[in-house]
């Protein structure tokens, strides 16, 4: 009976779409914030990055009616929250984790106060969302025919094509050009990178712009995509979740992807379990993810593999 | 030539104080003017909407009551994060430890609901803080003993709590297929008071805890007999006890100022909390002047998640007396605004908690009078932190502070009698 159940759920192609949908968001996000990560930069304030996103897609979108103008304000908001992130990070050189958790804070309080100021006037609702023109789906042609593989990968929003193409894409910035090279001597060594011409702000502004671009679009893909509709904290946590998939995946793009397929792939079954009623609680499906990622973090990540100056404000020797 | 030297350290020392309070002072005016202009963007008065906050706040002894109930959580989880960050343990997980804290109060007042008053609030008080700590071993541990990062673990296990709490308020679970003890389900198991689920209410809710357990408030004290002996004739007596805000003016925010208190001895007043600071300053340095810096870590992260889940207890006891799913939206996360505003001092810790307190007491007030959305809030604390933070960082560079630490570790140095060099790392 209750194999029969779960065998439903495993067979159904639905399950496996869901999984790609759900596991999009947070490639995005994980996949443009490894290079700030990897240049020693923590970004916590994903959240704060994917929050404007979520905020930036629904504006751009309901003000031009063109949802393309959306996901391109989503990417000009998300990078804001970058720069200011590292103006205050990088430039200043305040504590990375206390400027994100002000960041997330502020993020939360602007985005609902945007909202309310595009679309409301003396608390009157001008332009209801459902009327926000949200995300086209794409289909393949001749690739989305194929039964299984076709809907399950083929048939998305354009983000999750974008999803498929950045892990090799940031792997390939990573580990086979100039800048990738900069971006790892940064966060291993900074006084080094230094002491060799390379500008160690100029690297960590960068490579936050960049994580704020994909994390402001990873917000668009919440709002304007997936749930399409707005409401107060949408992003739920999940720039957080992408966070714990970087240091799941040690920093190794491939991996990383591997670590949100992970956490996708819980959210995706989360639901179907939940409409199934089996004798596991909602909330124990919900906790799974992050059991896991705590006994990796005890049994493989340890302490070896964070980037050697991970989290640490640069600022050269005088003298 | 001495007491022109005494003099002048004492000026520095003031100049040096005054430079602490200047920068959050600063910081939270500029969080102000600058959430000023969004409000003027809104279309209101600025100083009509932080009149209605201020009034919101402490316009009324009701206002003054919930500012008092707000600001409660926050001093614990501000000196959770303010103690753990000065000994080097990063508490992300005060929201976790908080929420088991809560469960653990919950749990304490519904197996033993016969014991008196006097018994049972310190058993539930204590329950929640050693539920706290237990919630912070594992990363305590993994910190100390393996140096795996503190802010990812501590992170995993909020979420961890926070699914558990939602799983206890949530599931009716003497009702659906607890089978365990052959249906007999004895009183004093998990099992048995999680399936009490208040079905009166709209939300999923946690049965009301016996009224014994509810933290006594200033009235019911004032009630006592001394009270009335002493003032019994006085106008002011009765009409204090008349205002009906003054009987929701309980213990829980009193007992904060308690913690202040000690938290500012242990942390400058004993060799615990020298230990941990001079662990957080620089390990390797601490290590040479022959502190267990492995064990003074472990200590620092147990106190730090003892306070924290002080915090859930005292938001059960003293404000719900149930568990509500999201009771307490924040309040862990906020610790660490509260620790760094207050300049991770325990004093400083009190006050912004106030100024948390009140900002989300006023709020409401805000929203209703000038129609300006309480999110507005959440930006003025946003731009506190930052600013905070950001002149703190830039004050490091400055003499100042460096000037003190060198005095400080001259202090220690003379105190310990122990040869070490302290640098400081920024």
């Amino acid at each position: 009976m209750l194999l029969d159940q779960l065998a439903s759920v495993l067979l159904n192609t639905e399950f496996y779409v869901a999984i790609v949908r759900m596991t999009t968001p947070l490639l995005l996000a994980a996949m443009g914030s490894i290079l700030a990560e990897r240049a020693g930069v923590v970004t916590f304030s994903m959240e704060a990055m994917m929050l404007m996103g979520t905020i930036g897609g629904i504006i751009g979108s309901g003000v031009t009616n063109n949802v393309w103008m959306g996901v391109l304000l989503a990417m000009i908001f998300g990078m804001i929250i970058g720069l200011i992130y590292a103006v205050v990070a990088v430039s200043i050189g305040s504590h990375q984790i206390v400027t994100s958790v002000g960041l997330n804070l502020g993020a939360l309080g602007l985005s609902a106060v945007l909202y309310a100021l595009t679309f409301t006037r003396g608390g009157e609702i001008i332009q209801t969302v459902i009327k926000v023109p949200s995300l086209p789906f794409w289909k393949v042609p001749l690739l989305g025919d194929i039964p299984f593989l076709g809907p399950v990968f083929f048939n998305h929003l354009p983000m999750v094509y974008l999803g498929y193409l950045i892990v090799p894409l940031v792997w390939f910035i990573l580990f086979k050009t100039t800048w990738g090279l900069k971006v790892r001597a940064v966060g291993e060594h900074p006084h080094a990178a230094d002491t060799v011409g390379i500008s160690v702000a100029k690297v960590r502004y960068a490579a936050l712009l960049f994580a704020g671009a994909l994390n402001g679009l990873s917000g668009a893909y919440i709002s304007i995509g997936m749930l399409n509709s707005y409401m107060e904290n949408m992003t739920a946590g999940r720039g957080f979740i992408a966070y714990t998939a970087i240091v799941f995946g040690k920093w190794q793009p491939i991996n990383v992807a591997l670590g949100t397929l992970l956490f996708g792939a819980a959210d995706a079954l989360q639901l179907r379990v939940l409409a199934l009623n089996i004798g596991i609680p909602y909330q124990f499906l919900v906790m799974f993810p992050y059991v896991v990622t705590m006994i990796a973090l005890i049994s493989v990540v340890g302490r070896a593999s964070w980037p050697a100056a991970s989290g640490l404000p640069f600022k050269r020797e005088e003298g | 030539m001495k007491t022109e030297s005494k003099l002048r350290t004492i000026w520095r020392e003031y100049l040096e104080r005054s430079f602490t309070i200047t920068i959050p002072v600063l910081a939270i005016l500029s969080a102000f003017a600058i959430s000023g202009l969004i409000i003027l963007a809104w279309g209101s008065s600025p100083f009509a909407a932080y009149g209605a906050l201020f009034s919101g706040a402490f316009g009324s002894p009701a206002a003054i009551a919930t500012t008092l109930q707000r600001m409660t959580p926050l001093i614990f989880t501000g000196l959770a994060v303010a103690y753990g960050y000065r000994g080097g343990f990063f508490n992300i997980g005060a929201e976790g430890q908080l929420y088991m804290g809560a469960i653990a109060s919950v749990w304490c007042a519904i197996t033993f609901p016969t014991l008196p008053s006097i018994v049972l609030i310190p058993l539930c008080v204590l329950a929640s803080a050693f539920m706290g700590m237990m919630w912070v071993l594992l990363p305590a541990y993994l910190k100390s003993r393996r140096g795996i990062n503190e802010v990812l673990t501590t992170l995993l296990m909020n979420y961890i709590a926070i699914q558990y709490f939602e799983w206890l308020v949530r599931v009716d679970h003497i009702q659906e297929g607890i089978t365990l003890f052959g249906g007999e389900i004895p009183k004093w198991t998990f099992i048995n008071w999680i399936g009490i689920k208040d079905a009166t209410q709209p939300h999923p809710k946690t049965a009301l805890l016996v009224e014994t357990s509810f933290m006594p408030s200033l009235k019911s004290l004032f009630e006592g007999k001394l009270f009335t002996s002493l003032f019994g004739g006085t106008a002011f007596y009765q009409e204090l006890l008349s205002t009906p805000a003054f009987g929701r003016i309980t213990l829980a925010p009193f007992l904060g100022l308690l913690a202040v208190i000690l938290i500012y001895f242990i942390m400058f007043k004993t060799t615990t909390g020298y230990r941990s600071r001079a662990v957080g300053i620089n390990p390797e340095a601490a290590r040479f002047m022959g502190i267990n810096v492995k064990n003074t870590l472990f200590t620092t992260a147990l106190i730090s998640g003892t306070l924290a889940g002080l915090a859930g207890g005292m938001e059960v006891l003293g404000t719900q007396h149930r568990m509500i799913p999201n009771f307490l939206v924040n309040a862990g996360f906020d610790g660490i605004p509260v620790a760094l505003i207050g300049q991770l001092h325990p004093v400083g810790a009190f006050l912004s908690a106030t100024f948390f307190g009140a900002l989300r007491a006023g709020a409401n007030k805000m929203q209703v009078i000038t129609s300006v959305p309480v999110a507005v809030v959440y930006i003025i604390q946003s731009l506190a932190i930052v600013f905070a933070i950001s002149g703190t960082t830039v004050d490091i560079g400055s003499t100042l502070k460096k000037k003190r630490i060198a005095r400080e570790t001259d202090e220690k140095k003379k105190l310990m009698a122990v040869e070490g060099e302290v640098s400081n790392a920024s």
